[in-house]
C-alpha cells in the first residue's frame, strides 16, 4: 500500500493532505512495534542493571501524572530533606500510564517504586516475579498494614501477600440522586432493590429518565453489574472468578444478578438512548443536575464534578446513598465497590530497599493525610478521621470514610481486578448484554473467556 | 483567485462572454493565444509519448539534454524510508509470528496469531466494516466535493469567500472535530434534543446504523473540503476553449457539466478516490473518539481493532498480524482502483484538443 500510494498520489496537494496523514497510522504503529522490539532487545543486552543506576544513591518513583502530583512532589521533597538516598519522582501524564508501564517495567528503565491500582493491575507483574512483597520490604515491621483501612489494604494482596501501600484517596461508588426530582415524584432513596424498581416506575410516570447512565463509557454500566453481583452472590463469587474459577459465572447467583439487571433495563430505568450518553464530557452528570434524571450510580468523584459544574445543585440538590440491598441476597448492604485507592508497589530488583521502606512509611504520616485532604482526596489511613473537620465538606468526607472503614468487602472495579488486557472484553460483554444484543448465556461465556492470570 | 479569470463551469451568457474571457487573456493562461500555445505543446508531448513514430529520437534527445540525477541525491530519502517504513514493516511481520505482552521477550508462536485471526468473527467483520465505511465515504463525498469544487472554481468574489469558509474544517485536527461532534450529537443536550422529529430519541451511538451514519457524516464534514480543493484546481485547468465550442454548439449549462467538466475531471476523480480509499481504510482517530468501536463491536474497523489488540489487550503479536493484514488488503484495494481507473497510465484528457 505504501509503495503504491507513494508513487502514484501527487504528494504536492495544495494543503497538508489529511487522509495521507491518516494513512500513516499503519506506519506509526509499525514504528511503535519496532521501538518496542528494540526496547526488549535492549533489555536482553542490558544485563538487568537497576533503574536507579547501580551505585548512585537514589531510587525512582513512577506516578500517574495529574493534579494529584502536588502531594507526591511535596512528600518526595520532604523525604529528600533528611534522607541520604534521594527519591526521584517521574510522572507519566494521562491515560497512557498503564501502557507505558507495561513496556518499561521489565527493562533497565524500570522504576524502583510505581503507582498502580492494586488487584489485576499488578497481578501479571507478581506472576512474572517482578514485585517485592511488603513482608520483604518491611522485614522488621510485619504490622505495617495496620496503619491502613483493611478493606482498602486487602485489595492490593495477590495470593494472600500484600504488594501495595495505599498512597492517594479512596473512591467508592455511591448512588447519587437529585433530591428535588425525587421529591416531586414522591420517591425516597431506595433501601431495597424492590424500592428501586418502584422508584423507577414513579419517576418514569413523571416523564424523567429514572436513572442517568453514561453508557457510552461502558465502565459506568459495569458498576451496576459489580454491585448487583455483590448483593446477590456476595463478594466471594467475583473473588473466585478473578482467581481463576470460571465455573462461578454459570452459577445460579450469577444468572439471578443478570436477570435482575435485565429487568431494570427493560423497565426503562435508563431511558433508551443511554448508549449515546457519556459521563466523560459531562453528559450524564448534567442529566442529573438539570433534573432530567432522578438517580445516577457513580464514583465518589461525582460530588466534586457536580460542585465544579453545578455548584448550586451540589450544595442543595445532590443526594447520595449506598446501593440498595437485595432480598435473599448473600451480599452485605455495607459492601462497597469502586476504586479502593492507588498503591505504591516495590520492584524486586531494587537496590534501595531500606530507603524505600522509610519513604513508604510517610504514606500514613499526619502531613501526608493533611496534604491529600487539602486537594480533595480521602486517604485510607487509620489516622485520617482525626483531620476530617478541616476539609471543605466534612460531612461528605466522614460519610465516605465511615462506609469504607466499616465495609466488610470493598471490591475493586472489575476492569481493575482483572489484568488490563481483559478490559476491552469486559466492556464489550457489559454493553452488549445491556443492549440486549447477547443473552445471559453469551454473557457468561464471554466472562468465562477472560484470562485472569 | 483573480476576478479576471473566466468562469469554467458555465461560461454564463453564452459565446459573447466567452469571447471576452478569451480576449482578456487572464493569468491562468486560458486566453486564446495561451490556449493555442499550450495545445500545441500538448500535441507535441502526446506525439512523443503516445504514437512513438518519431518518439525514440526525441526521447533520447531529452535524455541527453537533462541527465537524471545520480542515486546519491535519493539517498537521504531512501535511508529515511528504509529506517522508518521498511524496517518497522519487517519487524511487524516478525512480531506477528510471536506472542508478546510487552513483558519479557517475544516468544515464537508460529502461525497461532494468524489462525486465530482468520477464525475471529470480529476480525472478519472489521474488514467488511472498513470497506463499508470507505465505500460510503467515497459515495457521499465524491458527488458533494465535485459539485462544491466546480462551483468554487468560479471567479466571483462571493464564491471565494464562501469557499474559504468552507475549507476551515480541513484545518482542524480530527480529534478536535470528533470531540466537537460527540458533544453536538449528545441526545439530551445536543442537536438531537432539538430535532426529535428527525432523530427520535437521539440514540445515534446506540445502533449500528446510527454509529456508522455519524462516522460517515463526520468524515464527510472534515474531508469534503480537501477533495473540493482538488476538484476546484482541476476545474480551473480545463481549457476555456472547450466551453466556447460547446456553447457554439448550443450546449446548456447542464450538458456542459456532464460532457465537458466531468470527463475533464477524470484524473482528479481518480486521485481523490484513491486518497479517500487509503484514508478510509486506515481511519482510526474518529472511531476512537466518537464510538470506541461500539456499540459492542459494531464499528470496530480493522485499524481500531489492531489498536485494541496491541495497546489495550497487550497482545502485540495479534496486533501486528492485524496491521499486516490491513497493509495487504489496503494495497490490494488501491491496486485494483489504480488498475480499473487507468490511473497508472495517466492518459491525458485533452486528446485531440488543438
Amino acid at each position: 500500500m505504501r509503495m503504491s500510494t507513494r508513487k502514484r498520489i501527487p504528494t504536492r496537494t495544495p494543503m497538508r493532505s489529511a487522509p495521507a496523514a491518516r494513512a500513516r497510522i499503519t506506519r506509526t504503529v509499525a514504528c511503535g512495534g519496532a521501538a518496542l522490539m528494540l526496547g526488549t532487545s535492549l533489555t536482553a543486552c542490558g544485563g538487568g542493571g537497576s533503574g536507579s543506576g547501580g551505585g548512585s544513591q537514589e531510587f525512582h518513583v513512577l506516578v500517574y501524572g495529574d493534579a494529584g502530583n502536588k502531594v507526591e512532589k511535596k512528600i518526595v521533597a520532604e523525604f529528600n530533606k533528611t534522607s541520604k538516598v534521594k527519591a526521584v519522582l517521574d510522572t507519566i501524564p494521562g491515560a497512557d500510564y498503564q501502557q507505558k508501564l507495561q513496556t518499561i517495567i521489565n527493562t533497565p528503565q524500570a522504576p524502583d517504586v510505581f503507582y498502580n491500582w492494586g488487584g489485576g493491575s499488578i497481578r501479571p507483574y507478581v506472576k512474572a516475579g517482578l514485585l517485592m512483597p511488603l513482608d520483604d520490604v518491611f522485614p522488621n515491621d510485619p504490622k505495617i498494614g495496620d496503619h491502613f483501612l483493611p478493606s482498602v489494604y486487602n485489595t492490593a494482596k495477590i495470593d494472600g501477600k500484600a504488594y501495595g501501600i495505599p498512597m492517594r484517596g479512596t473512591q467508592p461508588v455511591l448512588l447519587f440522586s437529585n433530591k428535588k426530582v425525587l421529591a416531586d415524584a414522591g420517591v425516597t432513596a431506595p433501601k431495597t432493590w424492590d424500592d428501586l424498581l418502584t422508584d423507577v416506575k414513579k419517576l418514569k410516570a413523571k416523564g424523567v429518565t429514572p436513572i442517568a447512565l453514561g453508557g457510552g463509557d461502558k465502565w459506568t454500566t459495569m458498576m451496576w453489574f459489580e454491585y448487583l453481583y455483590d448483593r446477590v452472590a456476595g463478594p466471594g463469587l467475583f473473588e473466585k472468578a478473578v482467581s481463576g474459577d470460571k465455573s462461578v459465572w454459570a452459577s445460579a447467583d450469577s444468572k439471578k444478578a443478570l436477570s435482575m439487571f435485565r429487568q431494570l433495563v427493560d423497565a426503562g430505568a435508563f431511558g433508551s438512548n443511554y448508549d449515546s450518553v457519556k459521563w466523560t464530557g459531562g453528559g450524564s452528570a448534567q442529566l442529573l443536575a438539570s433534573g432530567k434524571a432522578g438517580f445516577e450510580l457513580m464514583g465518589s468523584w461525582e460530588y466534586s464534578t457536580q460542585k465544579e459544574n453545578s455548584p448550586d445543585f451540589a450544595a442543595h440538590g445532590l443526594g447520595y446513598t449506598t446501593f440498595p440491598s437485595v432480598a435473599g441476597g448473600k451480599g452485605n448492604t455495607a459492601d462497597l465497590v469502586g476504586n479502593t485507592n492507588n498503591f505504591y508497589s516495590v520492584m524486586k530488583k531494587t537496590k534501595q530497599r531500606a530507603a524505600i521502606a522509610k519513604f513508604l512509611k510517610l504514606m500514613y504520616s499526619d502531613d501526608f493525610v493533611k496534604a491529600q485532604l487539602s486537594i480533595g482526596n480521602l486517604p485510607t489511613t487509620t489516622n485520617t478521621d482525626k483531620f476530617l473537620d478541616s476539609t471543605g465538606d466534612p460531612a461528605y468526607a466522614k460519610y465516605q470514610l465511615n462506609l469504607v472503614s466499616k465495609a466488610p468487602s470493598f471490591q475493586v472495579s472489575w476492569d481493575q481486578a482483572y489484568p488490563p488486557s481483559q478490559m476491552t472484553a469486559i466492556y464489550q460483554a457489559v454493553q452488549e448484554f445491556t443492549d440486549g444484543k447477547i443473552d445471559a448465556g453469551a454473557f457468561i461465556k464471554d466472562m468465562q473467556a477472560l484470562d485472569a492470570s | 483567485m483573480t476576478p479576471a479569470q473566466p468562469d469554467m463551469t458555465a461560461p454564463g451568457p453564452g459565446a459573447t462572454s466567452a469571447a471576452t474571457g478569451a480576449d482578456s487573456g487572464s493569468g491562468s493562461g486560458s486566453g486564446s493565444g495561451g490556449t493555442r500555445r499550450r495545445a500545441l505543446r500538448g500535441d507535441r508531448s502526446r506525439g512523443g509519448a503516445g504514437r512513438g513514430a518519431g518518439g525514440p529520437a526525441r526521447r533520447s534527445a531529452a535524455a541527453r539534454g537533462t541527465a537524471r540525477p545520480g542515486i546519491g541525491w535519493a539517498l537521504p530519502a531512501v535511508v529515511f524510508f528504509g529506517l522508518f517504513a521498511l524496517v518497522p514493516l519487517v519487524m511487524v511481520a516478525v512480531l506477528s509470528f510471536t506472542s508478546w505482552s510487552g513483558l519479557g521477550s517475544p516468544s515464537f508462536a508460529g502461525l497461532t496469531n494468524w489462525t486465530k485471526l482468520f477464525h475471529d468473527p470480529v476480525m472478519i467483520q472489521s474488514l467488511w466494516l472498513s470497506v463499508l465505511l470507505t465505500g460510503l465515504g467515497v459515495v457521499v463525498q465524491t458527488p458533494l466535493s465535485i459539485l462544491i469544487g466546480v462551483w468554487a472554481a468560479g471567479p466571483q468574489r462571493g464564491r471565494a469567500v464562501l469557499a474559504a469558509v468552507f475549507f476551515v474544517p480541513l484545518l482542524l485536527s480530527v480529534t478536535a472535530v470528533s470531540v466537537l461532534w460527540r458533544a453536538l450529537l449528545d441526545p439530551n443536550f445536543g442537536v438531537p434534543a432539538q430535532a426529535r422529529w428527525l432523530f427520535g430519541d437521539g440514540d445515534l451511538f446506540g445502533s449500528r446504523t446510527g454509529a456508522i451514519g455519524v462516522l460517515v457524516l463526520v468524515s464527510a464534514w472534515q474531508y469534503t473540503p480537501l477533495h473540493s480543493l482538488i476538484y476546484q484546481g482541476a476545474t480551473r485547468a480545463i481549457p476555456k476553449v472547450l466551453y466556447q465550442a460547446a456553447a457554439v454548439d448550443g450546449a446548456g449549462r447542464v450538458r456542459q457539466f456532464f460532457h465537458i467538466t466531468l470527463p475533464q475531471l477524470r484524473n482528479a476523480i481518480v486521485t481523490s478516490v484513491i486518497l479517500m480509499v487509503v484514508g478510509g481504510l486506515t481511519t482510526f482517530d474518529s472511531v476512537l473518539i466518537l464510538t470506541q468501536g461500539g456499540p459492542g463491536t459494531d464499528t470496530t474497523i480493522t485499524a481500531f481493532y489492531m489498536y485494541e489488540k496491541a495497546f489495550k489487550s497487550f497482545d502485540y503479536g495479534a496486533g501486528a498480524a492485524i496491521a499486516l493484514l490491513l497493509v495487504v488488503v489496503a494495497t490490494a484495494i488501491s491496486l485494483v482502483v489504480v488498475r480499473l481507473s487507468g490511473y497508472d497510465r495517466m492518459a491525458g484528457t485533452q486528446e485531440g484538443l488543438s
